[in-house]
């Protein structure tokens, strides 16, 4: 608990108003999108740069853990004041400072919330690429500390991809600048792409600069329906051998396409086995040029029917029921598992198998949906947190998932990131010498371990 | 107690946050406790018996315009707005309704108090509101903006009865208290054109408020006298074809909100059930009619608002866009999120009147920027926050109804 002398020296920072500490604030602010919860004794709602670095003088100065937080979409406990202390929700510091269409970047605090910015952009013809699920949720700063990737990572890559610099805040309080606003930048070591995807464990960000690209001018959505789940992952695997690059690539199993169609009612065939949903996107011409070859694609692959949407509300429908996919699937079962297992794409079909294999053996219910362009799993296990038993049979399928993907060269995360879930796999994949090496940058950061304590690294068990 | 299907609810909230980007209050403030995910994530804990209701919670919760854009938006199809209502009525017991709101409902659910009030209201309170001074609000509505008392209550204008000559149709007619009260023109409306379209009317004299301002803060108890009577009312008409409200509220209230207050509370609900797919807002109806060869051409623009009530408890949006668009020489434009709340929400609007203005800066900035002359809502309580919150904007706020019965000319 934090003495009451000390939250008030955080409220001569911020106010009365923006430093809550009342029942109802702390169990609103214990909980993320996954099922981990963690009270924590304060929230403070920062302002300004000059706020978090006076927030952050007083905390190092007394020793405050300080947990930062965007709007709690993340599915591993990574905002979560996971050994008390303060959060920092930066949800009231969400302006966009700038957006230059000369040079083509955006300035933006850490609080803007991704589709909100993204709509910005569109109204001026650019275009942010980085499409998590939750863009309507999460904001810029939880993106860029989580290097959220998305649907479109096949095409545009993922968050870090889009980062040009950093206003930064450390642990102690210094305020830094980290990268520059143009597209090239080779001075120094890169911390603007350390600090990204360091789940809030090395500074926060309290400014963003990010590029941004022209508006594609066209997109069409395709659609396939498959009676068999193989041929739908090797029209993946030769889409990519043949060197088309689709905006997207989303995989879904037949228990999603049920759900999806419960809710949605867009004439999904409940009979199918999988289905793919392709965007192609860019100059008019190229678009006209590549639906139908990507349909033919389809086709040769043994696809049943691919409809390709014949405009843009169409688009919006399909993309819609891919968004809110999460939600339909919860409908099943209270509690849903999201894995993250990401493989190498020759690997995908093989990989999907033994995802239900093994979900089958532990008498796990799954539902298996891929960002299949990039090898990016999401096996979503249906269950209920309640039921114990249930519970750790869910956790060994998740263990079993995880080794097997790091047998074929894979990662135990694609873009969730690790937070406290996924700690315990660690090992698997970073060696000695790494976690060492990741350890003392830490340091570096945080000597005193206050910035968001109870992380990755510590839960790590070697 | 909430029931328990209720109950189970807040095991199907996956947390996602969906909501979060839903909710106009969250929008405006940012705060967790006020977004609905963390309404739901309060309860749970209420439930488990993790924490206890406090006043904290209870501000929280009435902290809410009850638009039901989360519960629409939920992909887990979390019913939240009704675990919220439930909720509400499960707290009074603990936490009394502020005396105003007991003032004003014990006011509603009055045979003889409400007529009353209105009588006085009209004869001392509209000359005392012209000398209002010109600053100075009502919740967010600018004094200048309050609307005046009919000069007589709408239900005494008409005979209980109003027969056309070769009548094929026979309606139920519900103007509910604004329109009774405060919106004479718009029951005026309704039934010229009701009666150029040959229906049979009937205006019950007995009928009731609608009760929907009393049970959603949690009232339920005080609000069972109205449903019971309303519901005796309706069914004592069997043999109209259609029960006609002019009002989005009054629409919820009888085709959704009644049915699930009497099975909440352990009543039976078989009459309530019996009349709910009777029930029609006007819109609705006059979909049955081909309206053109009725009317004459209008000038201007009109752009249209959609009351929570009727798109999201009635699922209504066509109907009144439709209507509008059938009048020659008027301009129809859709304005920007036309389907987000206006921020009235009742009562919200004098409880939370910063919070109110916040959201409703957003939708006049949007009916602004059609260039529109006038704005169409089928809702009262959006037409007086609309209007209240427009400052000095030389722009009409009606019942899309108004403007329908001006193009039908005089009768």
């Amino acid at each position: 608990m934090l003495k009451s002398e000390i939250v008030q020296k955080f409220v001569s920072v911020v106010g009365q108003n923006r430093c809550r500490t009342s029942k109802e604030d702390l169990i609103t602010y214990s909980y993320d999108a996954s099922i981990l919860e963690f009270m924590p004794d304060a929230i403070l709602f920062p302002k300004s740069t000059e706020e978090v670095s006076k927030i952050m003088t007083l905390a190092s100065a007394n020793n405050v853990f300080v947990t930062p937080r965007g709007s709690a979409s993340g599915l591993g406990g990574e905002c979560l004041a996971k050994k008390g202390g303060i959060i920092l929700s930066f949800t009231q510091m969400n302006k966009i400072l700038e957006i230059n269409t000369e040079n083509r970047y955006a300035i933006v605090e850490p609080g803007i919330i991704v589709a909100d910015f993204q709509k910005a952009v569109e109204k001026v013809n650019l275009f942010y690429p980085p499409d998590p699920g939750s863009a309507a949720v999460a904001t810029m700063g939880g993106t860029v500390m989580m290097n959220a990737g998305g649907m479109r990572g096949i095409k545009y890559g993922v968050t870090r991809d889009y980062l040009l610099g950093l206003e930064i805040v450390l642990p102690s309080g210094e305020v830094m600048k980290t990268g520059t606003i143009t597209t090239k930048d080779v001075t120094g070591y890169d911390l603007t792409r350390l600090i990204c995807g360091s789940e809030g464990t090395l500074a926060m960000a309290t400014k963003i600069t990010v590029r941004l690209l022209p508006k594609p001018k066209a997109r069409r959505t395709l659609l396939a329906i498959y009676d068999d789940i193989d041929d739908a992952g090797t029209t993946v695997s030769k889409i990519v051998e043949a060197g088309i690059i689709p905006a997207t690539m989303e995989l879904m199993d037949k228990v999603i396409i049920k759900a999806v169609e419960d809710v949605f009612h867009i004439g999904l065939p409940l009979d199918a086995a999988a289905l793919l949903l392709i965007d192609v996107d860019g100059d008019v011409e190229t678009v006209e040029r590549q639906a139908p070859l990507v349909a033919d694609f389809c086709k040769g692959q043994g696809a049943r029917n691919v409809r390709i949407s014949s405009s843009e509300e169409e688009n919006v429908q399909l993309w819609t029921a891919r968004r809110a996919l999460y939600g339909c699937i919860a409908r099943l079962r209270p509690t849903c598992m999201i894995e993250d297992a990401t493989v190498p794409v020759s690997h995908l079909m093989e990989a999907i198998k033994k995802i239900i294999e093994i979900s089958d053996r532990n008498h796990v219910q799954v539902a298996v949906l891929a960002h299949a362009g990039d090898g990016n799993l999401h096996p979503l296990m249906l269950c209920d947190q309640r039921d114990e038993e249930e519970m750790a049979r869910v956790e060994k399928a998740m263990d079993e998932i995880v080794e097997y993907s790091m047998t074929i060269g894979g990662t135990i995360s694609g873009e969730h990131g690790i937070g406290i879930n996924k700690a315990k796999y660690l090992p698997q994949q970073l060696s000695a010498t790494s976690l060492r090496m990741q350890r003392a940058i830490k340091k570096v950061f945080d000597p005193q371990g206050i910035l968001n304590p109870g992380s990755f690294l510590e839960e790590c068990p070697l | 107690m909430i029931p328990k299907e209720l109950q189970e609810e807040v095991y199907n909230c996956i947390k996602c946050g969906i909501c979060m980007s839903a909710c106009p209050i969250y929008k405006q403030l940012n705060i967790e406790g006020l977004s609905p995910r963390g309404k739901v994530q309060l309860i749970k804990k209420i439930q488990e018996k993790k924490f206890e209701v406090s006043e904290g919670f209870n501000n929280l919760l009435y902290t809410c315009l009850l638009c039901e854009t989360c519960t629409v938006n939920c992909p887990s199809g979390v019913k939240i707005d009704r675990l919220f209502k439930a909720m509400r009525a499960e707290i009074l017991e603990t936490f009394k309704l502020p005396w105003q709101k007991k003032l004003i409902f014990n006011i509603l659910s009055s045979d003889r108090l409400l007529p009353f009030c209105m009588f006085w209201g009209r004869v001392l309170g509209n000359p005392l509101m012209s000398l209002l001074p010109q600053k100075g609000k009502v919740g967010t509505i600018a004094f200048p903006k309050l609307p005046r008392f009919n000069a007589k209550p709408l239900l005494d204008q008409y005979p209980e009865t109003i027969s056309a000559a070769k009548a094929r149709r026979r309606v139920l007619y519900f103007p509910g208290c604004a329109t009774n009260y405060l919106f004479e023109n718009v029951g005026h409306s309704v039934i010229k054109i009701l009666k150029r379209l040959e229906v049979d009317i009937i205006i019950p004299k007995d009928q009731k408020c609608c009760g929907l301002p009393i049970f959603l803060s949690g009232a339920r108890k005080m609000a069972i006298g109205n449903i019971m009577k309303n519901i005796g009312v309706f069914n004592r008409y069997d043999h109209v074809e259609a029960i006609i409200v002019d009002c989005a509220t009054c629409g919820a209230a009888f085709k959704e909100e009644y049915i699930h207050i009497l099975e909440e509370m352990g009543e039976d609900a078989e009459d309530a059930r019996k009349f709910k797919n009777k029930v029609m807002d006007i819109s609705q109806y006059l979909a049955n009619f081909d309206m053109k060869k009725y009317l004459q051409p209008l000038k201007g623009r009109v752009t249209y608002h959609d009351p929570c009530h009727l798109l999201r408890s009635q699922k209504i949006k066509e109907e009144p866009r439709a209507l509008l668009k059938h009048i020659p020489g008027l301009e129809f434009i859709e304005m920007a999120d036309a389907d987000v709340c206006c921020g009235g929400g009742g009562t919200f609007q004098l409880d939370h009147p910063e919070i109110s203005e916040g959201i409703a800066k957003n939708k006049i900035q949007s009916i602004k920027d059609t260039g529109a002359d006038t704005v169409a809502s089928g809702c009262p309580g959006c037409r007086l926050q609309i209007n209240g919150n427009l400052g000095n904007e030389e722009i009409k706020v009606v019942h899309p109804i108004e403007l329908l019965a001006k193009a039908m000319g005089e009768l």
